[in-house]
Formats: structure tokens, C-alpha cells, sequence
């Protein structure tokens, strides 16, 4: 058994249980493709499913199908995304500053308030058949003739649970950046001036024209990974607060509808309603994942290829306006609502999502020319999948940029294009590549395990690639033929063919995923595992009994 | 800012003029109406969506090719969708249906034919029922 130590062990922790999440929401898919090709085929296991379901009448398989699909997104963001992000960040942030976590008593606590969280809320779908899905569309959460009463009040309480634990998160995050716990501390002025780009502004007017092709920021900045992970949290916060306020929102009516005190749900303004959620939501969608990814990038791809970072005075401007253009293209997720303001939809919904393509474009740019001038490279595990992460998002964001149109959205809203093309290849072949190359990148560093299999390296890289890129664009294709998202077409289904490649795709992915679990089981062993979860005394005791 | 960094941005600048103009303009075919001409609609169709039923004028809808024709969609109580789809299935255009709201969207059918009517947003779990066949008859 190796020796690891306790951040390395949390983190370790954190990514076991976001591959758990990761293995639910991936079986959820593949139930909600299946019904998709075939809405008899688990009939049985619904049958079995239902038992587990304390809600007192037999649910129908529409209500299993999208209670399904409420519940598959949780698990994929807050369960699988956050937990690995949060156990990442643990571990690098202290690890770059050369300090210690400011409240190391909030890492286990982050850790199991995030469990609960997603368990609560993604159980209000699962068992409770709790089916408003997660955009929470005003009055659909609160209309209890649609959505079960105890399902919602759960999936509030659920969601604020996560949405508590991702503020103490973030909070730790910023009072570890700011603590003055060694010498190179940085202040909250300092902290302040180089995320919000305020000393590279000051530098670039006392500067100007020094004709220096790659300025090295000052040595006083922070390091342009910690940059991100603190924009990138701005947009965290904001996230949290407004979902909160809009879980707060569904637990009042609930409780009021419960204690048979019920409120109106035409006191709120659905169109009002939505721009708030959706400026809260898009702060994940179009704020930290773009941002952390980024910071992630640059952080990997430097070390993986031995160069510096090409152009980081660039990126660092580019990581604030990538806040400042998350903050403002929540419109295009309301492009089709046409008492929304035709200036908003424009200008909000088009003009300033494009504002993504310029951030994204140069930091790819940045992060292929720091690969390209530091040729040759040796293509480890980690720098292969930082190379598909970054395909993932090229054409993944490419295919949101042709939706967040206001022309092209008249035939593209809601349609498989938008979920398949564009979301889940930015979260599967995108985000999910860059995770796993953050695992293989970190488990050497934490453990001194080298990766075990590179064979499974490469059926988990081939498998993950191609079956993604399958399952999205097959459904992309039926989505361009009309096919919609969020609809359990009745029997025949006109798309069945597009939906069953998809299916195969799913099952290439898993086989990826599969070969991932058992290179990871190999590389670190079960002993190692198993003291992820006993106490090391209880192992090494129950290792002697053994021997 | 590196030569070569400079020389990408202008490749961005580029696309992004060029896709925005392009599909801003009356190239993309609804955009003339909607953006740019704005026509009088020769009639208003209005339909009403509640309690997961789309109700549609008495006596049907009919349209010529090329007539401009003012959608109106009201909802009495969540979120649903309007769709348009041609009879293989492809979608003709859609909008959100925002209860308390007035959601209005002109449109010019290009060609003749029976069109489908089907709600685009989910609405709770009989959403998938929500759809007509041949609702809209289009004239040459």
C-alpha cells in the first residue's frame, strides 16, 4: 500500500465519487436512449425501478422518462463536474501558492455536503419523479397538478444544499488566495488587481510600444492558473446565489401548497423569471467552465510540454473579458421568446456570445502555439486528452455559436442540435476529456503511482472520442431533420435510426469509460481504494489479519 | 501582443463579421421579414395552449405562399412551444409560448403543402401529446 498523504487522499476522494456520479449519469443516459429507439424495452426495469418509488400510484413512462432526465444532469454537474473540480482545485491551489487551504476543515465538509446535495436532488427525480427538468421553467416547478408536491420541496432543499456547499467552497477558495500564511502572500488589493487585470492595464499604459513581442507579467501577479480558478469563482458565486434564490423560490410555494396555504404563481413574471435564471445559469455554462477549463489548460499543457505558457500577458486580459462576457449572453438561451426585446436578443443573445469565440479562440491559440513551440513533445495520457478536450470545445462551441443566432435559432431552438451537438460535446468530449486529463495528470503527483495500462489508455481515449462524437452528432443530424430535445417521441418514432446510432455511440463510450475505471483500479490498486474509505489503521490491521 | 497573436485575431474578426452579416442579413430568408421588411400580416392566426391542449382558430388555418401571416400563441397556465413542421418532419419555425404574455411571430410559408403543429417545450409529462396533424393548409 503507498503512503498518501491527507490533501492527496481528499482529492483522491473527490474524484472517486465524481466518477461514481459520472458512472449514474451515464447509465441514465443510456436508459433515456434506449426508450428513445425502443419505449417498451425497459418496461421490466421500470416495473423493478418503481418498487424503490415511494410515491403511492404507478408512475407512467413518460413521468419515469423525465424525472430520468431532471435527475441526469445533477449527478453530471454537480456530482461528477463540481466534485472533480473542487477535489482538483484542493489539491493545485495550496500546491501553487506553496500555502496551505485556509479552513482545511471544509474539505471533507465540501465533500459529503456535495454528496448529500446531489443525492437529495437527484433522488427528487429519481425516486420522487420529480420531472420539471433542470431549467425550472416558471411555473412548471410550482404547478403540482404536473410535478409532484414532495418532489419539489425536495429537489429545492436538495438544490440549496449544493448551492451552500459551492459558496463555502468558493469562500475557501478566495480566503486561501488571500491568507498570509507565508511571505509571497498576495492581499486583497493584490488579489483584486491582478484577477480583475488592473496591474496588467497599469503596466501595458506605463509600457506601451516596448516592443517585447511575449511581456512576462510582473512576478508579483498571481500565478495565470490561480487567476482563473478566482475569475472563474466570481461566476461560481453568482451561479449559487441566483439558483438559490430560485430553489428558495419553489420551496416557499411548496411549503405554502403543503401547510394548504397556497400562493399564485402568477405573482412572478415567468419572461422575468427565466432572464434571471438563465443569467445565474449561464455563469456556469458560459462562465467557469469556459474560465476553469482555460485555467486548466494553461496550467497542464506548460507542464506537460516543458515551455512556458505562449502569450500569458494575452491570456490573462482574455480570462476578464470572459467574465465580463459571461455576464452578458444569457439571451441566447431565450432567442425563440418573442416578448423578450428584439435589442436583447441581438445584442445579448448573439452579439456578445460571440464574445466567446474571440476568448476561446485565443486561448486555444495560445495553448496549440505553446504545444507547437515546443515540439517535439512526447504525447503522455494527460497531454492526448487535453488535445481532445480542446477539439471538444472547438467544435462544440462552434456548433452554439450557429444556434445563438437569432436567425438560425427560428429552426434550431430546442431541437437534439442544441443538446447533442452543442451541450454534450462540450460537456462530454470537451469538459469530461479535460477531467480525465487532469486524473491521469494528478494520480502520478498524489501517489507516485505511475498510469498503469497504456493500452487502456488508448481504448479509453479512442472509445470516449468516437463514441461521444457518434452520440452527438447523430443526434445533431436528427436534430436538423426536426427531431426534438426533451420529447419521448410516441411509436414509430420518425427518428429512430438517428437514435439508434446514438445508442451505439453511448455503448462506445462506456466501453471507453469502462477501460478508465480499470486502468485506474489497476494503477492505484484496491488497497489503495479501499483506504479511500477505512481508516488506514482498519486496513492495515484487516491486511495483517489476512496475511 | 505577438505578431502572430495579432494576425489570428484578425481571422477571428473575420469569421465573426462574416457569419454575423450573413445570417443577419435577408440572406437567411425569414430574416427579411422578421428583421429587416416587417410586412403588415394579411390575418392573424390565434392559438391557444392550456392544460397540455393547443386549440387553434374555428374552422382551421389556411394560408397562401408568400402571404404574410401574424402567429399569435397565448398560455393560461406553463410554458409550451409553437412549432411549425413540413410533413416530412422538418421544422418550418417555432417559438415560446410565455404564459401572460402576448407571443406574436410573423411568418411567409414557401411552399404549399399541409404543415404540423406540435408543442416545442416541454410542459410536464404529457407534453409529447401535444401535437396536430395537418393543422395548416397552405395555398399556392
Amino acid at each position: 500500500m503507498t503512503k498518501i498523504g491527507w490533501l492527496e487522499k481528499w482529492t483522491l476522494r473527490y474524484a472517486v465519487a465524481g466518477l461514481v456520479w459520472l458512472a449514474i449519469n451515464g447509465f441514465e443516459g443510456a436508459l433515456m436512449r434506449t426508450s428513445l429507439v425502443d419505449p417498451v424495452a425497459l418496461r421490466g426495469l421500470e416495473a423493478a425501478m418503481n418498487l424503490l418509488r415511494p410515491v403511492g400510484f404507478q408512475p407512467t413512462s413518460a413521468q419515469v422518462f423525465y424525472s430520468m432526465m431532471t435527475a441526469h444532469p445533477i449527478c453530471g454537474i454537480y456530482g461528477f463536474a463540481y466534485m472533480s473540480v473542487m477535489g482538483a482545485f484542493y489539491f493545485l491551489a495550496p500546491h501553487l501558492l506553496k500555502k496551505d487551504i485556509r479552513y482545511r476543515r471544509l474539505i471533507p465538509l465540501n465533500f459529503w455536503l456535495q454528496i448529500v446535495g446531489v443525492f437529495t436532488a437527484w433522488g427528487a427525480g429519481f425516486f420522487l419523479l420529480f420531472n420539471s427538468l433542470y431549467t425550472l421553467y416558471w411555473p412548471l416547478p410550482v404547478s403540482f397538478d404536473r410535478v409532484p408536491l414532495v418532489g419539489s420541496i425536495v429537489f429545492a432543499i436538495g438544490a440549496a444544499v449544493i448551492m451552500v456547499n459551492i459558496l463555502l467552497f468558493s469562500f475557501n477558495i478566495f480566503s486561501t488566495v488571500v491568507s498570509k500564511s507565508n511571505p509571497g502572500t498576495y492581499g486583497f488589493g493584490g488579489l483584486l488587481r491582478s484577477t480583475l487585470g488592473i496591474s496588467r492595464l497599469q503596466r501595458w499604459l506605463g509600457k506601451k510600444g516596448d516592443g517585447n513581442p511575449e511581456p512576462r507579467p510582473d512576478p508579483a501577479e498571481l500565478p495565470v492558473f490561480i487567476v482563473s480558478v478566482t475569475r472563474g469563482s466570481i461566476d461560481t458565486v453568482i451561479n449559487a446565489v441566483v439558483l438559490l434564490t430560485a430553489g428558495g423560490l419553489i420551496l416557499v410555494y411548496g411549503l405554502a401548497t403543503l401547510f394548504k396555504m397556497p400562493l399564485d404563481p402568477r405573482a412572478v413574471s415567468p419572461l422575468l423569471y427565466k432572464n434571471w435564471f438563465w443569467w445565474g445559469l449561464d455563469m456556469v455554462a458560459d462562465g467557469n467552465v469556459l474560465i476553469y477549463s482555460a485555467g486548466i489548460w494553461y496550467l497542464l499543457i506548460p507542464l506537460l510540454v516543458g515551455r512556458n505558457l505562449f502569450g500569458e500577458s494575452v491570456v490573462r486580459t482574455v480570462i476578464l473579458i470572459d467574465l465580463l462576457v459571461s455576464l452578458g449572453v444569457w439571451s441566447h438561451h431565450l432567442l425563440a421568446d418573442q416578448p423578450q426585446p428584439v435589442v436583447m436578443r441581438i445584442l445579448s443573445g448573439q452579439l456578445i456570445t460571440w464574445g466567446e469565440f474571440f476568448t476561446m479562440g485565443l486561448t486555444i491559440f495560445a495553448s496549440m502555439m505553446t504545444i507547437w513551440l515546443a515540439r517535439p513533445v512526447k504525447l503522455t495520457p494527460p497531454l492526448r486528452f487535453v488535445l481532445g478536450s480542446i477539439f471538444g470545445f472547438l467544435i462544440g462551441g462552434a456548433a452554439g455559436l450557429v444556434q445563438a443566432n437569432v436567425g438560425l435559432n427560428v429552426v434550431l431552438h430546442n431541437t437534439q442540435w442544441v443538446i447533442s451537438t452543442h451541450a454534450h460535446t462540450m460537456l462530454l468530449t470537451g469538459l469530461s476529456m479535460l477531467i480525465f486529463a487532469v486524473i491521469y495528470a494528478l494520480i502520478p503527483m498524489l501517489t507516485k503511482l505511475e498510469i498503469r495500462s497504456r493500452w487502456l489508455v488508448d481504448v479509453h481515449l479512442w472509445g470516449w472520442l468516437i463514441g461521444s462524437l457518434t452520440m452527438a452528432y447523430s443526434m445533431g443530424w436528427a436534430g436538423v431533420l426536426g427531431m426534438l430535445r426533451r420529447m419521448l417521441y410516441p411509436v414509430p418514432n420518425p427518428y429512430q435510426p438517428e437514435s439508434a446510432i446514438a445508442l451505439a455511440g453511448a455503448l462506445v463510450l462506456a466501453v471507453g469509460f469502462l477501460a478508465f475505471l480499470i486502468n485506474i483500479l489497476m494503477t492505484l490498486g484496491w488497497k489503495n481504494l479501499v483506504s479511500l474509505i477505512l481508516p488506514e489503521r482498519e486496513v492495515a490491521s484487516a491486511l495483517e489479519a489476512s496475511s | 501582443m505577438d505578431v502572430r497573436e495579432r494576425r489570428w485575431l484578425y481571422v477571428l474578426i473575420g469569421v465573426f463579421l462574416v457569419f454575423n452579416v450573413i445570417t443577419l442579413s435577408p440572406l437567411v430568408p425569414w430574416q427579411r421579414w422578421l428583421l429587416w421588411s416587417k410586412p403588415a400580416p394579411t390575418q392573424r392566426v390565434n392559438i391557444g395552449f392550456e392544460n397540455y391542449q393547443i386549440t387553434l382558430p374555428t374552422g382551421g388555418i389556411e394560408a397562401k405562399v408568400g402571404e404574410p401571416v401574424e402567429f399569435a400563441a397565448t398560455s393560461n397556465d406553463v410554458t409550451y412551444g409553437l412549432g411549425v413542421f413540413r410533413a416530412d418532419g422538418t421544422m418550418a419555425f417555432q417559438m415560446q409560448v410565455i404564459p401572460g404574455y402576448q407571443n406574436t411571430l410573423g411568418w411567409e410559408f414557401d411552399a404549399p403543402g399541409l404543415y404540423d403543429i406540435r408543442s416545442t417545450e416541454y410542459s410536464g409529462p404529457e407534453h409529447p401529446g401535444m401535437f396536430i396533424k395537418q393543422a395548416i393548409r397552405v395555398i399556392p
